[in-house]
């Protein structure tokens, strides 16, 4: 039983490895140095002059929020929308990463709107300045600049090619820097587990 | 006899059969404290270690200052040993120490932001050790947002703090987490004591809750960092323990004087314990009544010393701080008094109700578009570490009912099959429940301090966690749920999934901060 559990953990960990992190593919170059806005009520914005990579499954807004409200996002080419999707109430932090489904083309000068709806707290919109022209607008009016947004989609590469990389990113900016870092937490780790199973064995025989 | 031998018959009879009851009065504390430990079953001691391994393999995981509020609950520590004095404010300006190797590790451009991680190049790195080597002052008088909190945890922390003292900030932070990692060990150990005095029929369920609260993710992520939660659960789930103890065994004059002193631990650790204190005297008032039928003169006595030992420490700890000119038990006295100014007692009534479950009809929508049950405390559980920005995919949420619905059928279950038995220690239950609304109901009051503006601040699961004891017995008791027969299969089955639970919430810690 318990031999059993900790296979399925193992297979599970295996299949989890074996998929591809999303990955930023492009940004609109703006910064998040300024809170363009905060809103407290249902609201959207839009942006026009945004470049969507083809493959894009996923569009992140630099909306910061203690509990997110509901984001719907559209981006349309002229009037026409290209795509749309949804993150639900309930995100939380700096931005939020709506899925929506993959572009087949590149788009360029795409206007990209969002809409939040259910606000249960103040949400502010980061960026950075632009001129009046290029701003960002909210009911009909230009904010003081743009938000920015990211474009995501799959890296490509499974988490088991990532793992080097990942490594050497946990080698640094601890007390004893270096990739021998993974050892002791894979010692611990097993020996958390080796210990709870023997334990489990032995008290449920 | 074996351990397992003994933790088959009731903790009374084990204590009989297998060390004859020496005169105690004649021994010596150190021997009579080495006896009641050497009675301490091998499966409590062996879960009690798992937690502390768990909790040391997160404190590595977690990059430096990457925990909820961890810069200032160092800082906290810093400003003890530096100055020798407690912190005074509440602003997040540390010390020049602190404040470069936030800096360096970009800690404020991770935070809240899973969409950037740690540093990730040589000359990164390169800057980091090279002002690691600064001879930068550690002196501040400001601790952030544990400014208010009451010292021992801190104090504790600076055995680890001048240990590392010939190394840089980040091995003394590291030696730091270690030194908190065991305070998961002393939560699990409790929590098994708590399950093997208020559910003594089944050994093997003990261990069940045990390991369920051993290999909990969020206490792993919780204790292995700098925050003075980790020893609010240990001191929290020994409570629980104590109040067990003397539900089945009565109050005695030694139980009281542990009941006392835990509850002294505990106001000096976190300004939350408070949520749990009017359970905990109105415990401590049952069991006298019920002591009183023995020896009226006994009982009072007994709660005289629990309440005299609970109220001498911290009543030396306002002492000093209006001496100082300190508010007089932390923040806790405006935020009470600024909940009440915000509008009438029943609309914070309704908000804290649905701070935690459906909204009741006639009640004003607080939360619109949300599920506070499943998206605040069940997604909660579920995988929310970090700076409460990390995050399982939406699908994981979803999946996660399916075991969560079936072990809440199971404790169902449970319930039912001993609801004899439980009927019978309704005032016990009652008690645990008191104690658990009051702790909801603070952290609740807290979240309405923020609302409108930052609503659900405090919607954050290890809030709760200090009543792990109740956490373990859910568990248990979902495994007894299962008969006599499946029991068992049943309990290494919930087990096998709080090790996966953990193994994941561990690479999705990784793959947030190094990914």
């Amino acid at each position: 039983m318990v031999a059993g559990g900790l296979a399925l953990t193992a297979i599970a960990v295996f299949g989890v490895l074996l998929h591809s992190p999303a990955m930023v593919i492009a940004t609109n170059g703006m910064p998040t140095t300024s809170v363009l806005t905060a809103a407290k009520e249902n609201v959207g914005a839009c942006q026009t002059g945004e470049t969507l990579p083809a493959g894009t499954t996923a569009i992140r807004l630099s909306l910061e929020a203690t509990t997110g409200p509901l984001v719907d996002v559209e981006v349309l080419e002229g009037s026409r929308i290209v795509t749309r999707g949804t993150e639900g109430t309930g995100w939380f932090g700096s931005a939020v990463t709506v899925p929506v489904p993959p572009l087949r083309r590149t788009l360029e000068h795409a206007k990209l709107c969002f809409q939040m709806r259910l606000l249960t707290g103040y949400v502010a919109l980061s960026g950075g300045p632009s001129n009046r022209a290029s701003a960002a607008t909210s009911d009909g009016k230009a904010l003081p600049g743009r938000i920015r947004v990211s474009y995501l989609r799959s890296s490509g590469r499974s988490w088991w090619s990532l793992t080097g990389a990942v490594i050497q990113n946990m080698a640094l900016g601890r007390a004893a820097s270096g990739t021998w870092i993974v050892f002791p937490i894979a010692a611990l780790a097993a020996a958390a587990i080796a210990l709870g199973s023997w334990v489990l064995i032995r008290e449920l025989r | 006899m074996s351990d397992r031998v003994l933790a088959s018959v009731t903790p009374d009879q084990a204590h009989g059969s297998s060390h004859p009851a020496p005169a105690p009065t004649r021994r010596r504390l150190p021997a009579r404290i080495a006896a009641h430990l050497r009675r301490v079953p091998t499966a409590a001691w062996a879960c009690a270690l798992v937690a502390c391994l768990n909790a040391a393999c997160w404190s590595l995981i977690t990059p430096p200052f990457q925990a909820p509020d961890e810069p200032s609950h160092f800082a906290y520590v810093q400003d003890l040993v530096e100055t020798g004095r407690l912190p005074s404010g509440g602003v997040e300006s540390f010390s020049p120490q602190e404040q470069i190797v936030l800096r360096d590790l970009q800690q404020g451009e991770v935070r809240y932001s899973p969409q950037n991680h740690t540093i990730s190049t040589a000359t990164e790195q390169a800057q980091l050790q090279r002002d690691l080597s600064l001879p930068l002052s550690g002196a501040s008088t400001n601790a952030g947002v544990a400014a208010s909190e009451p010292p021992l945890y801190y104090a504790l922390e600076t055995i680890p703090y001048y240990a590392a003292s010939s190394g840089t900030l980040l091995d003394r932070l590291a030696l730091m987490r270690l030194f908190s990692a065991l305070t998961a060990g002393l939560t699990t150990l409790f929590v098994f004591l708590f399950l093997r005095e208020a559910l003594p029929r089944r050994p093997w369920a003990w261990t069940v809750g045990g390991l369920g609260v051993a290999f909990a993710p969020l206490l792993g992520m919780m204790a292995g960092a700098i925050n003075s939660d980790a020893l609010l659960y240990a001191v929290s789930a020994a409570l629980f323990f104590c109040l067990a103890r003397g539900f089945r065994r009565g109050l005695t004059p030694k139980l009281a004087v542990l009941t006392g002193a835990v509850i002294a631990a505990g106001l000096l650790t976190k300004l939350n314990f408070f949520g749990l204190l009017p359970g905990a005297f109105l415990g401590l008032l049952v069991l006298t009544w019920r002591a009183r039928r023995v020896s009226r003169r006994a009982a009072y006595r007994s709660l005289a010393l629990a309440c005299t030992i609970a109220a001498i420490p911290p009543g030396l700890y306002v002492a000093i701080n209006l001496l100082t000119g300190r508010h007089t038990y932390g923040t806790i006295s405006p935020p009470v008094a600024s909940t009440t100014a915000k509008g009438s007692i029943f609309k914070e009534i309704s908000y804290i109700w649905q701070f935690y479950l459906p909204r009741l009809p006639g009640m004003h929508d607080y939360f619109p578009g949300l599920l506070t049950t499943r998206q605040f405390w069940a997604n909660g559980f579920v995988g929310l570490y970090g700076w409460v920005d990390t995050v399982f995919p939406a699908w994981v949420y979803k999946a996660a009912l399916v075991p969560i619905v079936l072990l809440a059928v199971l404790f169902v279950s449970g319930v039912l099959r001993n609801r004899v038995s439980l009927r019978r220690r309704l005032s016990e239950l009652s008690i645990y429940s008191v104690m658990l609304v009051g702790l909801a109901g603070l952290v609740g009051a807290s979240d309405y301090l923020e609302f409108p503006g930052a609503t659900g601040s405090y919607a954050q699961p290890r809030y709760l966690l200090p009543t792990a004891a109740l956490y373990g017995a859910v568990l248990a008791l979902a495994a007894r749920g299962a008969g006599r027969r499946w029991g068992p299969v049943v309990g290494a089955s919930i087990v096998m999934l709080f090790i996966a639970h953990d193994v994941f919430s561990q690479l999705l810690e990784i793959s947030r901060f190094y990914g």
